[in-house]
């Protein structure tokens, strides 16, 4: 069962994509599709007034939404679903999977900020780049991502995996500043460079860097050094310097940094 | 420089209401005034209502209201300044208190990125160094002795290039570590900054740290209170040793205070930084008596963020377009709503962001509807559709405002407004009503 | 003049000895009144519970703390929204809602009157500016007086009709009900980060101990004559073996008592009454206090009760606060103010699962079950440091119904159901006694007339629950009862029907109760006018504010009802 939606316009105001879900859409026709609830801006409209609707019930591919064209005003998309995919040709809007517990999202453009945030199970994928605050809690809350997987193909912003609490996150390309802030346990692997802080006030959890990094936290310490590590059942090659952090919230984070992509941090090596 | 903003409150004020007709702003009765501005907001799609710091909690009360009412934003000056200080006390909470314990009670005074001596002048003599407490003296007899020094200093330094023509040697306390009295029993302040300020020359000791790595060195201090050691050498720019005597400092004191400035919320880390100064403090709590606290600029902008806190449970960027309140910084807060190009209007009271903000941010309010309700004549109202100018909040007219610290205080009438002009309060009153009115006729 | 006459229903009115009787209550303008004509509007209570509307002696729900703790937990908020009506405000719930959302809930469940308190004096125009914005209810605040400097000083000193004449002012300066005390002693020597630990310890810097203060204040209350007691949040609040300060704190007063009347209020005693030397062997002290209580006059207490969910610790007890988040790790917040007072707030979250959670949900109800008189001893939950308000008719059904408490115990921590004395416990709160501990009792210790009763000439606010008494027997049918408390069937404040059917229909605002003490003699005049003076004087060195702009105006108040008392200076 294929539904595929396409935005009827350009959207220049935000738009609420909560009912965007297969677990919504499971076992509805077209015209009760169309009749869910969508807010743009202070406006209560109707997925209709917004979309072009297609359902195509002959495949027997698990539900299955298709966006085709640009929904990066569209929030939401994926809301707690917990089946089915969802495949987005174009940019997605903020909360892209918020809070999702199955099933898995494929972004061919970029993506907002606080995708994956609060997600329990599940797969995002953005090809393009994403925002700031990946798989991050709700502010206020310690409770960020506990499972699943986001994997980011260009760069991500500042405060990747905040308060993570599981799961892994994957991004291929460059990565702001405070990625794994506040971690309290799973897994963030970063190819290309960080801009620096990376673990600040983590408690636990695992983080690698295999491109250069502007700095390390003057509140983690250096325990060795290891040829390779192991993420998401592949094995990376190091060699990688390891350090314990973030001291000052009493952690036990391991941070993983390039050794060769980091030569400043020869200086760590006189306590080993 | 009180006096001075009270006598000429009024210089510059603008005389009447004004609505901008083939591109140029033309007087309008009031009632003219208030049905444009209504209209602009009924007609909105995702409007923002910003600003509310320099008016008085009973307007900012019925601010909320017509913010609902018409599905719009709610932000307030918070945005740009102390707003990431809210989002670290969101996420560590904040050891606090009212400023007369600090003046009772505190013997060490830290300064961190703040400059009260520009910013907040009356702030060290009303409430830390320079003021008596129940349990703590002024420091301004040692001030006083510090500046004779300096005299003295620069006097002998005058002569000695005189008579001697070259300079003098002092042979100064070549100690590495802090300033002696430091470790005095008497009240201490520190001032820590990325420049030496004024504050800086009247405080018992300075560190400069490297601009965007006061983060680093918080949490530097924070292994250092716990007893804990680092593996670096120095800490933005300040040797580790230096900070270790700082740390102790610290644990010795009987009350300790940390205030803090938009050096830190507006530097690299913003609210993390803050993060990190209370998580410090907390850390502290553990060895003695340590309170921090924001120092909050803007009139009452934390009446403002009190007011929407307790009518829609979130301090700024409160987002009511789908009909109940939502809140998330940097996706409900003006500056990046504005820059997103996502608003279709906006309504400016009590504050200038057109002056302020980001230039890609004012560059979008020009582009759409603008209603500005302000007494003077500012880079935002020289921009808007609509103004309104109301009588000054505080002067003209009684209210409530709210102290750094959370205390209320009771806003005097001083002097009677001019003819025609009615308070922010009745000004968005008449207006709320109006766009019931209008939203009546549209459903009828 | 409006006139409205609720028929037919079965009304509980302790106040004036109704017990279920079929009668019907007339009302012209806000009041009770004999009889009313044909013309009145008729409301059917045919088939339902009418009692007095529902008052809480104890609650948190406005000023500085709670706004705090509002803007701390923005995650508390996002799960539990409110959308705006043609009729209500939008606003946010859970443990900490905004003010329109209070009063709403409170209505929605026919309460017409909440008393928020502690107020730190120094920002009680902050608690009476969001009192303002929370409809629905009737409402008043307790100043925060037993750290205040003046009057620590003046206990110190012997001065106790000085301190009277102190406080006094203090009481209108703040638009004031109570005297409200929280860890006597404990809070001043928290400004420098220490505690007291006994009623006998010393305070710093001040020489006397809380045993003096409570004592003092106790004498305090009587001279001026105010309706309610001192209302007291002991020292040692949730530390094991607790519950020998809460008794003593009880005996220290006995010889202040008067004809039998109380003179002390012990609030959430929950959190006072556990047993043990640590939290390991914690056991629960609810007989020792019970059986206290059951055999002394002079003191009324409210429970506390625990329920499991996430909620908000916040009190003025700064140590006790900086204690839990210490235990929990949570985020914190404090907040001492200036010569008065501190605060703190920690987030906390009750677990069946928890031992000690368990034991504590279990000693609450083990207090009001076994104090046998149900005037002495009031339903709260401190909201929301036991938990949120709106959990109160699930813990009506644990009062009325003892399968209803066997449920939970089936579910809770095993060791906790061993030690727990519930299951030995078969009393069934009636009817007539659940209005009591939810109104009647809570009025009449506040010591307001015109609250918690039906009577000619009581405000006409009023609740009426769709559940009948003559066919359904609440004690099996706990489930309808909770959900009948849960959505009044009406609501009426002030004469007015603001709630249908659970919704609300209208909206109202209540009043302000402040206590306004006059004075019966020229002694007292004289003595009051001395106060003054000493306050202005002293206030540049105690404050950071001016004298000028610390009184609370009455016209700052929404609407303000004093209530004149004449004081025995």
């Amino acid at each position: 069962m294929v539904i595929t939606l396409i935005p009827k316009r350009v959207f220049k105001f935000p738009i609420e994509g909560k009912n965007i879900s297969p677990d919504v859409f499971a076992k509805k026709s077209a015209k009760k599709i169309a009749a869910l609830e969508m807010w743009e801006g202070n406006r209560k409209l109707s997925i209709g007034d917004l979309f072009d609707i297609k359902v195509d019930s002959s495949s027997s591919e698990e539900l299955t939404i298709k966006i085709e064209g640009n929904v990066g005003k569209v929030r939401n998309i994926g809301f707690r679903m917990s089946m089915g995919q969802v495949i987005v040709d174009g940019d997605a809007g903020m909360h892209l999977g918020e809070g999702m517990s199955g099933g898995s999202i494929v972004v061919a453009g970029n993506a907002g900020s606080w995708a994956g945030s609060q997600m329990k199970e599940g797969t995002i994928e953005i090809k393009g780049n994403a925002g700031d605050y990946i798989g991050a809690a709700y502010r206020g809350s310690t409770k960020g991502m506990k499972g699943g997987k986001v994997i980011i193909h260009g760069n991500a912003g500042h405060e990747v995996g905040c308060y993570m609490n599981g799961g892994l996150i994957k991004i291929l390309g460059d990565v702001g500043i405070f990625a794994g802030i506040h971690m309290v346990n799973g897994t963030i692997f970063v190819q290309g460079t960080s801009q620096g802080r990376a673990g600040a006030q983590m408690t636990n959890g695992k983080i690698i860097l295999a491109g250069h990094s502007e700095d390390v936290m003057p509140s983690f310490t250096i325990e060795d050094i290891k040829a390779k590590v192991k993420v998401d059942g592949e094995k990376i090659e190091g060699p990688f310097y390891r350090f314990t952090g973030d001291l000052a919230d009493k952690g036990k984070g391991k941070l993983y940094v390039s050794k060769t992509k980091n030569p400043y941090l020869k200086s760590y090596e006189k306590y080993l | 420089m009180g006096a001075a903003k009270f006598l000429n409150y009024s210089t510059h004020r603008t005389k009447t209401p004004l609505i901008r007709k083939n591109g140029e702003l033309v007087k309008a009765t009031i009632d003219e005034a208030i049905e444009k501005a209504a209209q602009i907001l009924v007609d909105a799609h995702y409007p923002i209502l910003y600003g509310w710091s320099n008016t008085s909690c009973e307007a900012q009360r019925v601010g909320v209201e017509l913010a609902e009412e018409v599905g719009g934003v709610l932000d307030n000056t918070s945005t740009v300044c102390h707003g990431p200080s809210i989002i670290g006390v969101q996420a560590a909470g904040i050891s606090g208190a009212t400023l007369g314990q600090m003046r009772h009670r505190a013997d060490l005074i830290i300064y961190w990125a703040s400059n009260p001596w520009d910013a907040h002048p009356r702030h060290p003599e009303r409430y830390t160094m320079f003021s008596d407490g129940r349990f703590e003296k002024s420091a301004w007899s040692q001030y006083l002795s510090k500046l004779r020094g300096e005299m003295s200093k620069k006097k002998i330094q005058r002569a000695s290039n005189l008579v001697l023509k070259k300079d003098f040697c002092f042979t100064e306390c070549e100690s590495e570590g802090l300033p002696c009295n430091m470790y005095q029993n008497k009240r201490r302040t520190i001032v820590i900054d990325v420049r030496k300020t004024r504050t800086a020359d009247a405080a018992d000791c300075f560190l400069q740290v490297e601009p965007g790595k006061d983060y680093e060195l918080l949490q530097a201090l924070r292994v250092l209170v716990r007893d804990g050691e680092l593996d670096v050498d120095e800490v933005a720019g300040i040797p580790v040793e230096l900070l270790e005597d700082l740390a102790d400092v610290m644990i010795g004191c009987k009350l300790g205070i940390l205030f803090f400035g938009l050096g830190l919320t507006m530097s690299k880390g913003k609210h993390r930084n803050i993060d990190a100064a209370i998580n410090l403090t907390r850390d502290l709590n553990n060895r003695t008596k340590f309170l921090i606290m924001p120092m909050r600029g803007h009139y009452n902008v934390t009446g403002a963020d009190i007011v929407s806190t307790w009518q829609t449970g979130y301090p700024f960027a409160v987002d009511l377009s789908n009909g109940y309140p939502r809140y998330n910084p940097g996706e409900t807060s003006a500056v990046d709503i504005l820059c997103r190009n996502e608003a279709d209007a906006m309504m400016v009271i009590a504050s200038d962001p057109v002056a302020h903000f980001p230039q890609a941010a004012s560059k979008n309010i020009a582009k759409h509807p603008l209603i500005a309700i302000d007494p003077e004549v500012t880079p935002t109202t020289m921009l808007a559709d609509v103004i309104l100018p109301p009588a000054f909040a505080g002067i003209e007219v009684e209210g409530t405002a709210y102290r750094m610290d959370h205390v209320p205080l009771p806003l005097k009438k001083v002097v009677e407004p001019p003819e025609g002009f009615i308070s922010d309060q009745e000004i968005l009153c008449r207006i709320l009503q109006k766009v019931r009115e209008l939203k009546k006729r549209d459903m009828d | 003049m409006t006139e409205l006459i609720v028929k037919n229903g079965f009304v509980y009115d302790p106040l004036n000895r109704i017990d279920g009787e079929k009668m019907d209550i007339c009302i012209r303008d806000k009041k009770i009144v004999k009889s009313v004509k044909d013309k009145a509007k008729v409301v059917d209570a045919s088939g339902m519970v009418v009692m007095p509307g529902g008052v809480d002696i104890h609650s948190h729900i406005a000023g500085g703390e709670v706004d705090t703790g509002r803007l701390l937990r923005p995650e508390d908020h996002v799960k539990d929204v409110e959308v705006k009506t043609a009729v209500t405000r939008s606003g946010v719930g859970f443990s900490i809602p905004s003010t329109f959302t209070t009063g709403y809930r409170y209505s929605k469940m026919g309460y017409t009157t909440v008393m928020n308190p502690s107020t730190p004096p120094l920002q009680a125009r902050h608690t009476h500016e969001e009192l303002a914005d929370t409809p629905m209810i009737d409402k008043g605040t307790y100043p925060l007086l037993g750290d205040w400097w003046i009057s620590l000083e003046h206990i110190r000193d012997g001065l106790l009709e000085e301190n009277a004449a102190h406080i006094a002012w203090m009481l209108k300066a703040a638009r004031g009900y109570a005297i409200k005390i929280v860890n006597p002693g404990g809070l001043e020597a928290w400004g420098f980060g220490r505690n007291v630990h006994s009623l006998d310890d010393v305070v710093p810097n001040f020489g006397i101990t809380p045993r003096e203060i409570v004592r003092g204040l106790c004498k305090v209350n009587t001279m001026l004559n105010l309706p309610h007691t001192i209302h007291v949040h002991t020292n040692n609040l949730g530390q094991p073996g607790n519950y020998v300060t809460a008794l003593e704190t009880m005996k220290c007063v006995e010889d202040l008592a008067r004809e039998d009347r109380p003179v002390l209020h012990i609030t959430h005693i929950q959190f006072c009454a556990f047993k043990g030397e640590d939290w390991a062997r914690l056991k629960s002290g609810a007989e020792d206090i019970a059986n206290y209580v059951n055999n002394h006059n002079h003191v009324t207490l409210d429970v506390g009760q625990v329920v499991f969910a996430d909620t908000t610790t916040m009190t003025a007890d700064g140590p006790f606060q900086f204690g839990l988040y210490h235990l929990t790790g949570n985020k914190w917040v404090n907040h001492d103010v200036e010569t008065e007072t501190s605060g703190g707030i920690v987030p906390f979250t009750y677990k069946r699962s928890s031992s000690v959670h368990a034991t504590q949900w279990s000693i609450a109800l083990e207090i009001m079950l076994l104090i046998k008189d149900p005037w002495k001893v009031l339903m709260t939950t401190d909201h929301p440091n036991a938990g949120p308000f709106f959990y109160y008719p699930k813990i009506m059904a644990w009062y009325i119904s003892k399968r209803a408490r066997e449920n939970v115990l089936k579910k809770i921590n095993k060791r906790a159901r061993k030690k727990s004395l519930l299951p030995s416990i078969d009393r069934e709160l009636s009817l007539y006694e659940l209005a009591i501990v939810t109104r009647a009792g809570q009025a009449k210790a506040l010591g307001l007339k015109d609250k918690g009763h039906l009577g000619v000439g009581a405000d006409a606010d009023i609740a009426i629950y769709n559940i009948n008494p003559e066919r359904v027997d609440p004690s099996k049918k706990f489930v309808s009862a909770r959900k009948a408390f849960d959505r009044a069937a009406y609501t009426i404040k002030d004469g007015e029907i603001v709630v249908k059917d659970g919704e609300i229909v209208k909206q109202v605002f209540g009043k302000t109760y402040w206590v306004d003490v006059e004075c019966a003699r020229n002694h007292c005049r004289k003595t009051r006018a001395r106060a003054n003076d000493n306050i202005k004087k002293k206030f540049k060195d105690y404050w950071t504010v001016e004298y000028e702009n610390y009184p609370i105006r009455e016209g700052f108040l929404h609407s303000s009802a004093p209530v004149a008392v004449k004081a025995e200076i």
